[in-house]
């Protein structure tokens, strides 16, 4: 039985050492040759995809071989690429290996080869490399289909700053195709006759929607179409800045960082760069949903220490940043929470405050700051969980804010938030007398004396003042002090004194307390008003006043002026200086240009009486006059005149007002005596006087020219300048001998008057010597004597008899001057002839011979416009309207105003003219017959002698045939008899 | 494939909602009855020519806005990219009857809204950030899909005609960007050429 095991065991020790030199010979002398070689593309990467195996592997064998591979482009000799690749392997196994063009692979066709040697530290001999592999070629061209033009590579992703191979496919040769990389022609060398390559080289990142590259084919100039491709270029990923983690409560970390650019493209080619979280020590892993923070849950309490790496990833690249730390040198403590001020009183206060609870005995580092009063005071302490701190020399009265921050105080890192609240002391006493001051005015019988003070300050008030005490103390007299409560915020009281001697306390009290007193005592002596006032200059932003020291004890000195002087309500102020000081400067940002300030020099003494001592007056800065003075001219004579201003006001300028220039001006270019030459700012001459004393306010400008023109203007001067410009005022001398006039004038005027008076007393005489009444006929003694002959016939002369306008020749005259009488009497002797004094239309021809008479008592308007007593009358009259006026009533009507001469005038048988009547001008509402061509007053004849003839007696009745008149005067056959 | 389900197939369930829809129907005999769901207005014709006229005021704004999108070269490449090269698009004979010019339309606008769908989609991803002209092809293809349904009224309760044999425009899904981009763009600008034809047609 033993000796079969034994020779079992020596069989299979033989067999198995047979086994491994079989291998080995195997192994070193039978070509391990790559076989079944496969290549495949892959479009969208640009990469060729191979897979073979080992031919001639044992069973379990694994043996490290190296592999090299060669790539040919367009023809097996073009050998392009060649590389090894070494690996583990086994029997049976599949390789893969994967290689990337820069070409797109539609461009050119591929070959690639392999051959294989092992590469095995158990093989001692020198490796020998197998044969290799036939070519496998690789033509994705074929599978492109009929289009006439590809561009290559479509859609293809790169980094910014990358190299890209662009390439295009041509199926006819004869096309001209041209390529253009965003807008922009590109260049690039030929593949062979159908295919192009272009090298876009470091391409910039353009858009997220990618950049075009088109390629245009064309035959001649005919455009066949466009190809393009779409590349997309991403930013370069960036790796993350700032990446850091802290706790706040141990039980999550919370990291932050920056990106940085967002890498993301459009049509989805890339999203936006991925973050992951990767600890180290436990190998947990985080994919972050943010993108720049991301929170770890500690779960460990044990671990400490943390590897945390943090990878930014996108398509092409993966970028990562790393921090090593331990967890308790990380703590971000939360903000302090529960602050609260217990215990607050005028001056200490005590804070408290909580924070979160993080671990056991861990201990917090806190700060405090405490602003008030425009200060800040900051304050260290440790504390584990409840803090508090004692703040102390607060200010009564005062709001306050508190502030606490912590921090780890083992590892400190990061101080935590600030968490606040605001406080309030509480009030104590006023600490100090007001400071008081007063001023007194004496009337009869009494002082008015108002009291000022200044409020306290903040620091000495320690909380509101509520109101002032005013004490009042007769010091002559014993009584009972008077109390009077003034509220606040009043800084002033007025009391009425009699003319005794007074104490007076003022005190400030708030809700606490009252402060001490200030004390004032008003003498019963008037305050010396005797003192000269002193002018005095603003230096340098301020005034500067000195005194003489008071003799005998002081306490010190106060001087008070206004600020504003100009206003009832001056607003009094005043300092206090001390008893050794004999100056002071009174410095203020009231203090305005122009504006005169008093100051008074109190010297105050031991019992607290205060003494004027001094008054100063100054400016601050002095301007120039604001306004000149009224000026009045008085005792103007021909020689001189005298110029006055005496209400002008020298006070409420704004400046000392140093004196006057009066300007004159006259036609005269030499100035008088005292006057000098100057030019005016509007480049005139004129002469000035210059006044120097202010308050001389009147000049007699003499040394004139009677009767002549001058202008003055007055104006005043400080040490600024003088006032306004303003019109110059018109004074001009009066005649020398005017008054001599006077004297011839006047009783010339009298003389008139005294002849005038005994005019009137004589007029009744004078009329009746000059121009007597005409007689009235109606009143004539003839119309009684008629009467008494009772002749009927005879009475006065009826206005509807007459024939108007006509003159009866009664009898031949022997001399002549008239022309046209001479063919009258040659015509009819006979009868009664009429010349007509109106021509009718067509007998009159234009001016000619003309007839009117002075007839003064029927028109003296007439007579009296110098044209013979003829008023123009329109010499064309129309046959109408002359029918319209010598119709009877017409006529009538017209003659109704003239009066007639009594028949008794008339001396029968006497060669004469004698006339008949007057007719009157047509109405004025005959409008057309409104003359159109008057013309001219033609010569007149003139008779002396006028009489009326009644109708009856002077022509026949108008019932005879002796309408010769109108016959005549009007136009037969257009007219009526 | 995924895009195809996500784009296409329910633009064009949408616009073939009915039962049946989906494939390329024949013409019925006039004397078939339509089953139509809901009753036609009295002014169909009216109400199409009033969208019809609505799609020409909006369409050359819409390709403006298109090629505009698309950046260089297309805006300066009009006729060589843009031009209204669609070699399947549906005819139109603007001097048939009205039954055969209804046909057509049906036809024109069934392609017409699967070819906006395809835009719609690729822009959405293309250019997500340009939304007006999202918001404008989404417009037109709403007013399609009304022009569909009055066309289809019309042709049943005048013509009794229920089914048309339809094309749809090419599935763009495949393709790449650049032709997505041109293929659009030349849609776009058959589709302008079309609508001003068919508005002043009816």
């Amino acid at each position: 039985m033993a000796l079969s095991e034994v020779f079992q065991t020596t069989f299979f020790l033989t067999l198995l050492s047979l086994r491994t030199y079989q291998s080995e010979v195997l192994a070193e002398h039978l070509p391990l040759t790559p076989v079944s070689l496969n290549v495949s593309s892959n479009s969208a990467h640009q990469s060729l995809h191979l897979q073979w195996t080992v031919q001639n592997l044992l069973y379990h064998q694994e043996l490290k071989m190296v592999f090299q591979i060669q790539i040919s482009r367009i023809e097996t000799s073009n050998v392009i690429w060649v590389g090894n690749y070494s690996t583990t392997v086994k029997w049976n196994q599949v390789l893969h290996w994967s290689w990337e063009s820069e070409l797109p692979l539609e461009c050119a066709t591929h070959f690639v080869r392999i051959k294989s040697a092992v590469d095995d530290a158990r093989f001692h001999e020198p490796n020998f490399w197998s044969n290799w592999s036939s070519w496998e070629e690789v033509n994705v061209q074929d599978s492109l289909g009929q289009d006439i033009l590809f561009v290559f590579p479509k859609d293809k992703l790169v980094e910014e700053g990358a190299n890209v191979t662009i390439c295009y496919v041509s199926r006819n040769i004869q096309n001209n195709v041209s390529c253009y990389w965003e807008g922009k022609q590109i260049y690039g060398e030929q593949l062979d006759p159908h295919v192009s390559v272009f090298h876009l080289s470091s391409v910039p990142f353009i858009r997220k929607t990618g950049a075009d590259v088109y390629c245009e084919v064309s035959q001649g100039s005919v455009s066949k179409g466009i190809k393009g491709i779409v590349l997309f270029v991403s930013k370069v990923l960036e790796e993350p800045k700032d990446f850091s983690c802290e706790t706040q409560d141990f039980k999550t970390l919370h990291c932050t960082w920056d990106p940085g650019v967002d890498t993301a493209l459009g049509w989805s080619k890339q999203p936006s760069q991925s973050y992951t979280l990767f600890e180290s020590f436990s190998g947990e892993k985080k994919l972050c949903t943010h993108k720049n923070w991301c929170n770890w849950q500690i779960t460990q309490d044990s671990q400490e220490t943390y590897n945390l790496t943090l990878i930014a990833e996108n398509y092409l690249r993966k970028r990562s940043v790393n921090i090593l730390f331990n967890l308790t040198h990380r703590v971000y403590p939360m903000n302090p929470f529960s602050v609260n001020f217990e215990n607050v009183n005028a001056t200490n206060a005590k804070m408290t405050w909580k924070v979160h609870s993080m671990k056991k005995d861990f201990t917090y580092l806190c700060q405090i700051e405490l602003y008030g009063e425009g200060k800040m005071m900051q304050y260290n302490v440790s504390i584990k969980v409840n803090g508090e701190y004692f703040l102390s020399e607060l200010e009564p009265a005062t709001e306050y804010m508190a502030q606490v921050r912590c921090a780890d105080a083992s590892h400190f890192r990061k101080w935590s938030q600030w968490s606040g609240q605001n406080f309030t002391t509480l009030e104590a006493a006023p600490s100090e007398a007001p400071d008081v001051w007063r001023n007194v005015n004496s009337e009869p019988g009494s002082h008015i004396v108002t009291l000022f003070w200044k409020p306290l300050s903040k620091w000495h008030a320690k909380g509101k003042i509520l109101f002032y005490n005013v004490v009042v103390e007769n010091l002559d007299k014993l009584s009972r002090p008077e109390l009077h409560s003034v509220p606040a915020p009043a800084k002033i009281t007025k009391l009425t004194l009699d003319q005794r001697s007074y104490r007076i306390w003022v005190t400030a009290s708030n809700s606490v307390g009252t402060s001490p007193a200030s004390v004032i005592v008003i003498s019963a002596d008037p305050e010396n008003q005797e003192v000269e006032e002193e002018r005095i200059a603003d230096t340098e932003g301020g005034f500067s006043l000195s005194w003489k020291p008071q003799p005998g004890d002081v306490v010190g000195y106060v001087v008070d002026w206004c600020d504003h002087p100009q206003y009832t309500l001056c607003d009094l102020q005043w300092k206090n200086v001390g008893p050794n000081a004999t100056s002071t400067v009174i410095s203020t940002d009231a203090f305005r240009p122009g504006v005169r300030y008093n100051f008074r020099i109190y010297g105050l003494s031991t019992k607290r009486i205060a003494c004027l001592l001094e008054k100063k007056t100054g400016y601050s800065q002095e301007l120039a006059p604001s306004d000149n003075p009224h000026v009045l001219v008085d005792k103007l004579t021909s020689h001189s005149f005298t110029l006055s201003w005496k209400y002008y006001s020298t006070e409420s300028q704004p400046g000392f007002i140093q004196g006057y220039h009066v300007y004159l001006k006259s036609k005269a270019r030499q100035c008088h005596p005292r006057f000098e030459k100057a030019i005016l700012s509007d480049g005139s001459e004129c002469c000035k006087y210059k006044i120097d004393n202010p308050e001389e306010k009147a000049l007699i400008v003499d040394n004139l020219k009677p009767k002549s023109f001058y202008e003055f203007f007055v104006t005043p001067f400080t040490s600024a300048g003088e006032g306004p410009n303003a019109t110059f005022t018109k004074v001009t001398t009066p005649d020398e001998h005017s008054s001599m006039l006077i004297y011839i004038l006047l009783p010339m005027f009298f003389c008139f008057l005294l002849i005038m008076i005994v005019c009137y007393l004589k007029s009744q005489w004078i009329k009746e010597t000059c121009y007597p009444d005409i007689p009235d006929p109606y009143k004539s003694s003839i119309l009684s004597l008629i009467k008494f002959k009772e002749k009927p016939h005879l009475t006065i002369m009826n206005v509807s008899d007459c024939i108007p306008d006509a003159i009866e020749v009664v009898s031949k005259p022997e001399g002549t001057k008239i022309q046209f009488r001479k063919s009258l009497t040659e015509t009819e002797l006979t009868k009664p002839n009429y010349l007509y004094l109106l021509p009718t239309e067509k007998n009159y021809s234009g001016p000619g011979p003309f007839i009117c008479f002075e007839n003064l008592t029927y028109n003296q308007a007439a007579s009296d416009s110098g044209s013979c007593g003829h008023v123009p009358v329109p010499l064309k009259l129309p046959p109408s309207q002359l029918g319209l006026m010598i119709s009877p009533e017409n006529v009538q009507k017209a003659l109704e105003k003239n009066y007639m001469n009594s028949l008794g005038e008339i001396s029968a048988g006497e060669t004469s003219l004698n006339y008949v009547s007057q007719l009157a001008l047509p109405m004025s509402g005959d409008k057309d017959s409104l003359p159109t061509n008057p013309v001219e007053p033609p010569h007149c004849s003139e008779y002396k002698r006028q009489m009326a003839v009644p109708l009856c007696l002077a022509s026949p009745s108008p019932t005879e045939n002796t309408s010769l008149s109108s016959i005549t005067l009007l136009n037969p056959g257009e007219h009526y008899h | 494939m995924k895009v195809l389900a996500a784009g296409v197939v329910p633009l064009l369930l949408v616009l073939h909602w009915r039962h049946g829809a989906g494939s390329p129907l024949p013409i019925t005999p006039v004397n078939a009855t339509c089953a139509i769901r809901h009753p036609c207005h009295n002014n169909l014709m009216n109400q199409i020519r009033s969208q019809l006229a609505q799609l020409n005021g909006s369409a050359n704004a819409l390709f403006i806005l298109y090629y505009t999108a698309q950046g260089e070269p297309f805006p300066n490449n009009l006729d060589k990219l843009c031009g209204p090269n669609v070699t399947d698009f549906p005819p139109f004979h603007a001097n048939g009857t009205e039954k055969a010019r209804l046909v057509e339309l049906y036809r024109i606008v069934v392609y017409l809204g699967t070819a906006l769908g395809n835009i719609t989609r690729d822009q959405k991803i293309l250019n997500p950030s340009a939304l007006s002209l999202h918001s404008k092809l989404n417009a037109t293809a709403d007013i399609l899909r009304g022009l569909l349904s009055n066309v289809l009224c019309r042709l049943c309760s005048k013509y009794h005609v229920a089914h048309v044999d339809v094309t749809y425009s090419p599935d763009t899904s495949g393709k790449d960007v650049f032709q997505k981009k041109k293929l659009g763009c030349q849609l776009l600008g058959k589709y302008k050429q079309v609508i001003g034809m068919l508005a002043q047609a009816f």
